[in-house]
């Protein structure tokens, strides 16, 4: 006599499940590489050859020293040297062409939170905080490549470094969301 | 080099309704600032209008000698809020840095518990998610969170102005511009009914009048909600009413 199998010994079933697993698995993971992949920019902007040719970080993005945010550079500030510069690759020809209609380059964000958080670039400079802590060493990077571990558990364990006396203020949830 | 900031502070406010004259400027003012989201007149009879503030209109007086009374109403930062211990998510919290009470926006499920337990009816819920039209999405505030649907929401004393401010201040080694900071209601309010300020300030203007003005009461302090606004009233002698 045949025992009935039960129910979670059916083929179709391990199958299935088989198969919900491989999909969430293969979900993370393609989550994981894609949101650590450097999203497609208009202008393959290479950091290294602009810091290695001595230009400072804050000359681009000047804000950094005044305000919240650290602001990208407008197409003048750019054609300001490749106007005198001899124009290699066709890199360059697209800056031209955006230079010539005028328009902005729409650049892809990359070091992006959301928006119920509001970060400031101003303090952190202030305080002395170099810009390779929390972008990576940009001075390497030929695009701008997102960092992992953005999250509040960061920001708080580098802000409980800064000491006790201050961590009340730099917990506070008012700090960073409102 | 940021310098670590120094005592304590407690935001405070003084309402002196003898000056209100209910003109709503605070409320429009508010409105801007905090990007709060126009639902339209359908939603407002419906009960689901989004302010943090409004002028609340009585009537005093026997007919023919009828006049308005206005009291300006918004959330009263109580020192013992009915709202905090409710929230099943810590999504209302005590701000033990500037002393208000917060509404963490990302935080909230949306129970609705702590307009429940409000007193005052100081919180509103986002019932829908409110589109904003082209042109009007301009006129966003960068430094205030758009809500979206199912958040909770009320006013948060600016408490944007207040970080940036200790930002200039601790950054600029000036602590004055600190003490200059103001709410979009006080600053746009023509008559100066609204005041704000620092309650631990000695020199703050507010001080005296928040603690010991003869005119000034608490709205519901029999509660012991402790709140952050004193208002002020001349029992009808003042602004030339009877
Ligand atoms: C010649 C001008 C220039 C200099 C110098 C420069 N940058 Fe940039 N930076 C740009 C431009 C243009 C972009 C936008 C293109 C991109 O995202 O790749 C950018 C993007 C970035 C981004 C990504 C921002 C985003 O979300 O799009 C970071 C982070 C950054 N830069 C950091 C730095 C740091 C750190 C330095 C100094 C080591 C530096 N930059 C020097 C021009 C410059
Ligand atoms: C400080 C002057 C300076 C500024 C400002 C500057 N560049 Fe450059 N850039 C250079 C120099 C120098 C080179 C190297 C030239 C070469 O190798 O032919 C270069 C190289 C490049 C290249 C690589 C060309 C190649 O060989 O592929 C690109 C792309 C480029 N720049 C884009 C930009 C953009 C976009 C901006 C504006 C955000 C900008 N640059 C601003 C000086 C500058
Ligand atoms: C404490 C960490 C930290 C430091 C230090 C820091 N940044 Fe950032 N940066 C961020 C975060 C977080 C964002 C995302 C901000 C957002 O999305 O609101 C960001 C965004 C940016 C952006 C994107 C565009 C923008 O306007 O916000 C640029 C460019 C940038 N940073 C450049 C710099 C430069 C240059 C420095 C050094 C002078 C620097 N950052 C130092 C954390 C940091
Ligand atoms: C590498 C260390 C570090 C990291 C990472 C960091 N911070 Fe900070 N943060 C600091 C320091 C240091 C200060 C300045 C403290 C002071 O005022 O002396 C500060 C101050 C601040 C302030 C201003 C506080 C005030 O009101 O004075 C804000 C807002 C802030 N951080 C937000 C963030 C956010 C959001 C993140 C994560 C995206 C973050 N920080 C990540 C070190 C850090
Ligand atoms: C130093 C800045 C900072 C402080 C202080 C802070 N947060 Fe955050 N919080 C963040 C950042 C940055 C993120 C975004 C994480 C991410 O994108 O993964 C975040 C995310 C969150 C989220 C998750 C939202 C989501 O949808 O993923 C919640 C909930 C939250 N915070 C609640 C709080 C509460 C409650 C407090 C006060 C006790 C607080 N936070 C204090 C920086 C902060």
């Amino acid at each position: 006599m045949t025992r009935p199998k039960p129910w979670y010994k059916h083929g179709g079933i391990i199958t299935g499940i088989v198969l919900l697993l491989l999909i969430l698995i293969g979900g993370a993971a393609a989550a994981l590489v894609f949101t650590q992949q450097s999203p497609d920019q208009p202008i393959q902007f290479p950091h290294r050859t602009h810091v290695l040719i001595g230009a400072q970080c804050q000359y681009c993005h000047p804000a950094v020293a005044f305000s919240a945010e650290a602001g990208l550079p407008s197409t003048d500030k750019c054609w300001g040297c490749h106007q005198q510069i001899e124009r290699q690759s066709e890199q360059l020809d697209i800056l031209a062409s955006y230079v010539e209609s005028g328009e902005p380059i729409p650049w892809v964000p990359v070091a992006l939170l959301p928006d119920f958080i509001h970060f400031n670039h101003l303090t952190h400079v202030d305080s002395g905080i170099a810009c390779e802590t929390c972008h990576g060493d940009v001075s390497q990077m030929t695009v701008a490549e997102p960092q992992t571990r953005w999250n509040m558990g960061w920001c708080l364990e580098c802000h409980s470094r800064t000491g006790e006396e201050n961590f009340v203020r730099l917990s506070d949830c008012a700090t960073c969301h409102y | 080099m940021a310098q670590v900031t120094e005592q304590p502070r407690k935001w405070g406010m003084v309402i002196d309704l003898d000056l209100c004259t209910g003109c709503n400027a605070c409320v429009t003012a508010c409105a801007m600032e905090n990007n709060i989201h126009y639902t339209g007149e359908d939603e407002v009879a419906y009960g689901r209008g989004l302010y943090w503030m409004r002028i609340q209109r009585y009537w005093h007086g026997e007919y023919p000698n009828v006049g308005p009374e206005f009291t300006p109403m918004l959330c009263q930062q109580c020192g013992e809020a009915p709202c905090e211990p409710v929230c099943p998510t810590y999504a209302s919290v005590h701000s033990n840095e500037e002393q208000i009470n917060l509404q963490v926006y990302n935080r909230c499920i949306g129970t609705r518990y702590c307009a429940n337990n409000c007193p005052y009816h100081a919180r509103v819920f986002n019932f829908f998610d409110y589109e904003i039209p082209a042109p009007m999405n301009a006129y966003l505030n960068p430094d205030v969170t758009v809500r979206s649907r199912g958040v909770m929401e009320k006013c948060t004393f600016c408490v944007h102005r207040l970080v940036h401010a200790r930002i200039d201040a601790d950054t600029q080694g000036d602590p004055s511009l600190e003490n200059e900071v103001t709410t979009a209601c006080a600053q746009a309010c023509p008559t100066n009914a609204i005041m704000f300020g620092d309650l631990t300030d000695e020199n703050s203007p507010i001080r005296t009048l928040f603690e010991r003005s003869e005119r000034g009461f608490q709205i519901m302090e029999e509660l012991g909600t402790f709140p952050s606004i004193t208002y002020l009233k001349g029992g009808g002698v003042y602004g030339g009413r009877d």
